[in-house]
């Protein structure tokens, strides 16, 4: 029976090294096939009978590497070849395509976006926010699904950001979730600036709480809830609306426009930051703090709660209940906090994975120092840096996570 | 990370000698080529060979595309079938890791069966224990008119057909495995899995649908 090396594969980019020893019998072993200037790759002898194949493949492929020796027979010596192959992996990186989008789609979106919010004012926070298209997305030539729109409105003093992820099964969820956003935040935006009551209600809650009356406080819960309904769910509702318009209007059915929903609004007073939100759908909103050591979920992960099926805002279903409907609204009054996160699940996968570590605090410091202290794409989350920190947080975007491709869309307000 | 793991589970009985198990060998050899080459299933896709003649081999346990080495495969004896899905049953247990509160477990694993003939052993503890188990695809491949497609049926409703088992008709079936576990890797990211063969690529000329 011949020798047969169990050589192992290598892979494009990554450094290799493996021993072969041929058995005694082999002499004058010369070895050829390897080509450092083709494949990166080459042999060097160790004793007459031990070759090391080493370096960091520049291409893939199967090498063939010829081995030619003398085998000593008992009454002559033969000349002998043999081939054996040595199977070089591509870099998964390198077999992405990143295809453009044809110019001629309907509802055309650029593959990223990104952008920041600077409040001139002493004691605000900053907002910053980017989107990329997937890599599965690209590969394909389609278009990125998710969008966002943050913003400041220096005249009430209120943030708005909102966060949609288009379903990926979907054909148009690329301008349902861009409707959504805009939607809402138009909806909220108006609501805001028209009067003081939800302000009031706010100030209202914050006194009873303090008085540590529990029926005053809870009395005060239940204002707060009715107009965070009146807000958040109605702006919900209203881009609901405004999606099966689009659909009717093109003749088609709303699930063509099928997205996800992550909506906060946000609010510096006297006595502290106010933080609310809704959310429908997967993703994640986390109120993160390092301080006192808390991250606070803003809803539940819908894949938790109703095994494996997202909710859209396209569903009628969703509108139909609304103890439901309550149930997902949040609002915190903290004094301080590190970074509120948005986040499609293209982020919070890869990320989390499960519902069990989005609910863990560790998890979310690991998170936060992922991406102030990415060796690849730190983003500097100073508040003087801002301008620089939406583009290094686009980069950061691109993070390798095998299998994981979504479109990722991500904000922070920090 | 998610992985998708996929079992080739192929009859290497005396039946399959000469040009069959070769037609099987140059076949995983072209479908690693080919998948190596896909970036969905070169970074999910995870492969295992089970073989079977007078008994159950694992010939490749579960393995990354990236290191995965292509068996030497050679026909002798019975065919074991009844084995061989008790093997897989047991691998997977094994192998497939589960979903819990940490981690999100493995995709749910795609099964490729290939046989020329119909199965020497009992095959019926080995079919329960299969049963017992959650997979996702399950296609069984009735190489030839020699196999048994009764028993085929009883291990899934996947169930395709080679005219004659040569050279030909085996490599069009693994460039049809090739082409079904590329579907798979990529659709597995936007959910709903079914297990039904309308799932995959369609068949080409030399592969029937046993309906």
């Amino acid at each position: 029976m011949s020798f047969t090396p169990n050589i192992p594969n290598a892979s494009v980019n990554k450094e290799y090294s493996y021993l072969i020893t041929f058995p005694p019998i082999y002499h004058g072993i010369v070895i050829s096939g390897i080509d450092k200037d083709e494949i990166g790759l080459e042999i060097e002898s160790i004793t007459e009978n031990s070759f090391k194949i080493f370096g960091t493949p520049i291409k893939s492929g199967t090498i063939e590497i010829k081995v030619k020796y003398i085998q000593e027979g008992l009454f002559s010596n033969k000349s002998k070849e043999e081939i054996f192959e040595l199977i070089i992996n591509p870099d998964p990186r390198d077999l992405w395509k990143d295809l453009p989008v044809p110019d001629d789609i309907e509802y055309k979106k650029e593959n990223e976006f990104t952008k920041c919010v600077i409040p001139q004012k002493e004691g605000l926070k900053n907002v910053i926010a980017a989107s990329k298209r997937g890599r599965s997305h690209a590969q394909e030539a389609k278009s990125r699904d998710d969008h966002f729109k943050i913003t400041f409105n220096p005249d009430n003093e209120w943030y708005i950001l909102a966060v949609a992820d288009g379903a990926g099964s979907a054909e148009f969820s690329r301008e349902g979730a861009r409707i959504a956003c805009e939607t809402v935040w138009e909806f909220c935006n108006q609501k805001l600036s028209e009067n003081q009551d939800f302000d009031n209600a706010i100030i209202a809650y914050k006194q009873a709480a303090d008085s540590k009356d529990e029926a005053k406080e809870l009395e005060a819960r239940k204002v707060i809830g009715n107009q965070l309904y009146s807000l958040l769910v109605m702006a919900a509702y209203k881009a609901h609306v405004a999606i099966n318009k689009e659909a009717t209007q093109k003749e088609r059915q709303a699930k063509a426009y099928s997205t996800t929903l992550l909506l906060s609004v946000v609010k510096k007073f006297d006595f502290g930051w106010f933080t609310s939100a809704f959310w429908i759908g997967d993703g994640a909103i986390c109120l993160f703090d390092m301080n006192n050591k808390t991250a606070k979920l803003l809803g539940i992960p819908d894949e938790g709660e109703y095994s494996g099926q997202t909710r859209f805002v396209t569903m009628s279903e969703v509108f139909t209940d609304s103890t439901a409907l309550f149930k997902r609204l949040r609002f915190n009054i903290v004094d301080d906090f590190t970074a509120l996160f948005l986040m499609s699940d293209g982020v919070s996968d890869p990320m989390f994975e499960t519902d069990f570590n989005l609910n863990n605090y560790d998890k979310w410091v690991e998170f936060y120092k992922n991406i102030t202290e990415n060796q690849e794409n730190p983003v500097d989350l100073s508040h003087e840096k801002s301008e620089e920190a939406k583009q290094a947080l686009l980069n950061w975007l691109n993070f390798w996570s095998p299998g994981n491709h979504d479109d990722r869309t991500i904000a922070i307000l920090y | 990370m998610r992985r998708l793991p996929v079992y080739l589970v192929l009859d290497t009985s005396a039946s399959m000698q000469g040009e069959p198990i070769a037609a099987v060998r140059r076949g995983v050899k072209t479908l690693i080529d080919t998948l190596r080459t896909d970036p969905y299933a070169l970074e999910t896709a995870f492969l295992s060979i089970i073989t079977f003649n007078t008994n159950a081999h694992l010939a490749m346990p579960l393995t990354e595309l990236m290191s995965f080495k292509e068996p030497d495969l050679n026909a002798s004896g019975c065919t074991a079938l009844g084995e061989a899905l008790e093997l897989l049953s047991v691998k997977s247990d094994i192998d497939v890791i589960k979903t819990d509160q940490n981690v999100k477990g493995d995709w749910k694993p795609l099964v490729f069966i290939m046989t020329d003939g119909a199965p020497t052993d009992d095959y019926r503890y080995g079919l329960a224990e299969f049963k017992k188990r959650k997979f996702g695809m399950v296609v069984a491949c009735a190489a030839g008119r020699n196999a048994n497609i009764n028993v085929l049926k009883k291990i899934t409703d996947n169930v395709v057909q080679l005219e004659t088992a040569d050279s030909r008709t085996i490599s069009a079936f693994f460039k049809w495995v090739s082409a079904s576990v590329s579907t798979s890797s990529m659709k597995i990211e936007s959910g709903a899995e079914t297990g039904l063969l309308s799932e995959l690529p369609p068949p080409p000329p030399e592969i029937n649908v046993v309906i």
